[in-house]
């Protein structure tokens, strides 16, 4: 294969911002994500960017959005406890509607827990970890090149939809390096901008798709930017009629373009009696352990969605009405479990693989595991 | 000179804070200084955390940022590196910037990032119900320190001074002319520039302690300044301290100015420095 | 699928993550598809290092070695760790130093970090004699695309001397066969 190259995830993820038009990173040493910003001080000032180091990860996603404001698109990447810090932030880049990309590289948790160990411990808190009602959108990819992929769509999705954006992996794919080519170039979506008159400029009111144009500061308009609930002026409000149409909003801004957003791998579904569902590096031995079973002749398939948040419960309630089990692998003690149950409303057996003790599930595991979910249907 | 109201957000208005704050007073010095540089309304950002005195930010018609509490020096820094030609201001107050911002503020500091905090310093959480913040004096009454405050509190401009700040100032509320003549000095100063401007807030911390309404305040402040026909590096601000192991004061003025390399983040070849 | 894994094991500053890598980039100029895996602990010197190195003929599925074919120990520690996890059919290759008692007839003990004291005067070279002594014993990537994946890793200052490491290596086996 022409042009492959050895690389790491975590430089594929700054290829891809770099290809998606990332000129601001602000970031604090984490491990296993370092490597990041290691890279972005390296590359990003030769593209025209500007990187800073900051004092913690509050003040990264801070700076991120600052920079955002001021037309940048702008990144941070951290691991769960700086994912922890940065919720404040996610939630005022959701409300306030700033553009941004957060990459979580996960190790096992809570607290400091296993810096150097992989887990996927962190899904639920990148759906729910700040407060109040909020969308997410929480991409994961599963292989370096994926990563580069996924990069670029975090960067397009959170201008399009002008919400924060999470690029969420494991260690392992963050430290691994795998043989990759990357495109020439690729697709990159702007944030909309106004055109019209700056002395009657309603920052905050949205045409049918739900998302608002956006100026930078210093472009000639001048306007509020508030955490606090607000009105079309983008100027606080304690109305509940405002408030309402608010929030409401900046979710219908996301689940209503579901389809542009979700992104699911599916393999050898059309007879399967068993169906794995697993996500980031998970997905890589479920599809191992699919292929291996067909040859023992058990009758199994997968389906992996690249897309964690909006969860895609069509999808899988699909799956689910289709077989008989689904067996749900993640290394956590079962988090999106409960939202596969969800989707399957009772339309299936739901068994889990769970593990979070910093090893990662293996094809071996799931192969046995898939062999002892036939035994239990039976 | 314009009318500095061309500045407010009339639409805006009527405003949150208690009648007798002096915060108003800060804005319109604040306003006069913009005014005096003809800064390009288009090109000036101001960035406010949480509490009273970052509630101005919502009052004035320039490109506002009303952030999160204690973040503003952050978001500032994003906006200033992002995009340089801005004049980048930064609205905070006691508790905003010296508890749970005080982080972001010594490492701005630290930076020389040129950008320009107000503090405006009341003694007091205002917005939240005159809870004790760190500059509190020792002794004084809040909602969380009913017996007097048994802890020791910040001098903001000496703290600031230790984290590297290139232009450190202290004015007071009390005298609103004198407060606009810093501010321009502050905001033409290449780097770092803080001040700090001794507020009020008769609301709670007057009410709490016995000083009367913001009138009384004001002429009380006025008042605790001593030293002023000596050297003018004599001059100190005297908190209301009741206790008898009170310090000599805190000084007033521009305390601290200096040129050091600014930062600007780390850009291609050759930007990072002076 | 033609799919081979192996692991280089030993001690952090033995340089085991640098050859798991090159031996990876070595497979792509090959035309083949490899992954690079390391393991390590919160040390940058001393403490455990492992750099795992899948290579295969098509897309690789599972990233992570499942089945070492060979393992190449460089310390004693990783010897013990790694050595009883070998499956019957997978081969040792341990250091001269920390010979297990345990050896079975296709394990080869190499004097790699003496060679590699000998070629350098330190040990951070041990791993791309390692290498040397991994091509020669399985060929899965040829000596001349081994010895330019070298040349494009390592600092050009250091070139010459880690070429020299990796035909020391070599010959280690070559001469080990006469």
């Amino acid at each position: 294969m022409s042009g492959a190259k050895l690389v790491q995830g975590n430089e594929a993820c700054v290829r891809g911002a770099l290809a998606a038009g990332c000129n601001f990173y602000a970031g604090y040493p984490i491990t296993p994500s370092s490597e990041i910003a290691e890279l972005m001080v390296r590359f990003l000032p030769d593209a025209g960017g500007v990187f800073v180091q900051m004092e913690d990860e509050i003040a990264s996603l801070a700076t991120v959005i600052g920079a955002s404001l001021a037309g940048s698109r702008a990144m941070t990447a951290t691991s769960g406890p700086g994912f922890s810090l940065m919720q404040e932030h996610i939630g005022f880049a959701t409300m306030a509607e700033v553009p941004c990309v957060v990459v979580n590289v996960m190790r096992g948790g809570p607290s400091t827990g296993l810096p150097t160990s992989p887990s996927q411990g962190d899904v639920m808190q990148a759906r729910w970890g700040t407060h109040g009602d909020h969308p997410s959108i929480v991409l994961a990819p599963s292989s370096v090149g994926e990563v580069f992929n996924l990069t670029v769509k975090a960067f397009n999705l959170a201008e399009r939809f002008r919400t924060p954006v999470t690029l969420i992996y494991d260690e392992i794919i963050g430290h691994t390096r795998e043989s990759v080519v990357f495109p020439d170039s690729v697709d990159v979506i702007s944030r909309p901008r106004p055109n019209g008159d700056p002395s009657t400029f309603l920052p905050k009111a949205a045409p049918p798709d739900g998302v608002p144009p956006m100026p930078a500061f210093g472009d000639g308009y001048r306007f509020h930017v508030t955490g606090l609930t607000h009105d079309e002026r983008g100027f606080p409000t304690t109305d509940p009629g405002q408030a309402g149409a608010l929030i409401t909003r900046i979710h219908d801004k996301v689940t209503n373009h579901q389809e542009e957003i979700t992104e699911i791998e599916t393999l050898m579904l059309d007879d399967a009696e068993i169906a794995i569902f697993a996500y980031g590096i998970v997905g890589r031995s479920a599809h191992e352990a699919v292929l291996r079973a067909r040859e023992a002749g058990i009758r199994v398939g997968m389906i992996r969605p690249l897309t964690l948040w909006p969860f895609p419960y069509h999808q899988v309630g699909e799956v689910a009405a289709q077989v008989d089990t689904l067996l749900v692998a993640e290394m956590n003690l079962g988090q999106l479990i409960g939202e596969v149950e969800r989707a399957a409303a009772g339309r299936s057996e739901i068994v889990g693989h769970l593990r979070a003790d910093g090893e990662p599930i293996t094809p071996t595991d799931l192969v046995a595991a898939i062999s002892g979910a036939g035994a239990v249907r039976t | 000179m314009t009318d500095v109201r061309d500045h407010l957000r009339e639409w805006a208005m009527p405003h949150v804070l208690c009648p007798g704050c002096a915060h108003g007073i800060v804005l319109r010095s604040f306003l006069e200084a913009v005014d005096e540089q003809e800064i390009d309304r288009n090109r000036l950002a101001m960035v406010a955390g949480i509490g009273c005195s970052s509630r101005l930010v919502g009052y004035v018609d320039f490109c506002t940022l009303h952030g999160t509490h204690g973040r503003a020096p952050a978001f500032a820094t994003g906006l200033k590196m992002a995009r340089p030609e801005l004049h980048v201001v930064v609205v905070t107050g006691d508790g905003d910037g010296l508890a749970i911002g005080a982080n972001h503020l010594i490492h701005a500091a630290r930076r020389n990032i040129d950008i320009t905090v107000l503090l405006l310093n009341n003694s007091i959480y205002g917005m939240t119900g005159g809870q004790a913040a760190p500059t509190t004096p020792t002794g004084a009454v809040a909602s969380t320190t009913p017996g007097g405050n048994t802890e020791p509190n910040f001098d903001a401009c000496k703290l600031l001074i230790g984290a590297g700040a290139s232009f450190v100032a202290r004015v007071l509320a009390a005298n609103p002319i004198e407060m606009t003549r810093v501010m321009v000095e502050g905001m033409t100063h290449s780097g770092f520039s803080f001040i700090e401007v001794v507020s009020d807030c008769p609301e709670y911390y007057g009410r709490y302690n016995g000083m009367g309404g913001g009138a009384d305040m004001l002429t009380w402040m006025a008042g605790r300044e001593v030293g002023v026909t000596g050297p003018l590096s004599s001059k100190r601000f005297v908190n209301h301290v009741p206790s008898s192991t009170a310090p000599p004061g805190m000084a007033t003025g521009i305390i601290q100015r200096e040129e050091r390399p600014v930062f600007t983040g780390v850009h291609g070849e050759g930007s990072h420095g002076p | 699928m033609d799919r081979s894994e192996y692991r280089i094991a030993g001690a952090g500053g033995q340089g085991v993550v640098t050859a798991g890598r090159i031996l990876a980039e070595a497979a792509i100029l090959s035309g083949a598809e490899a992954i690079h895996n390391q393991v390590y602990g919160p040390q940058s010197r001393g403490g455990a290092s492992r750099s795992d190195v899948v290579i295969a003929t098509e897309r690789i599925g599972y990233p992570l070695a499942e089945e070492i074919d060979l393992l190449v120990a460089l310390s004693g520690e990783a010897c013990s760790r790694y050595h009883p996890e070998l499956a019957d059919r997978s081969r040792l290759v341990v250091d001269s130093r920390c010979v297990p008692t345990d050896l079975r007839t296709s394990d080869r003990p190499y004097p790699i970090v003496d060679t590699a004291r000998s070629v350098s005067g330190g040990q951070l070279v041990s791993g791309v004699v390692a290498l040397g002594v991994l091509q020669a014993l399985t060929g899965v990537v040829e000596a001349a695309t081994l010895c330019r994946a070298v040349a494009d890793r390592v600092p050009t200052r250091h070139c010459e001397m880690n070429l020299e490491a990796l035909e020391a290596g070599m010959r280690l086996v070559a001469g080990d066969e006469r």
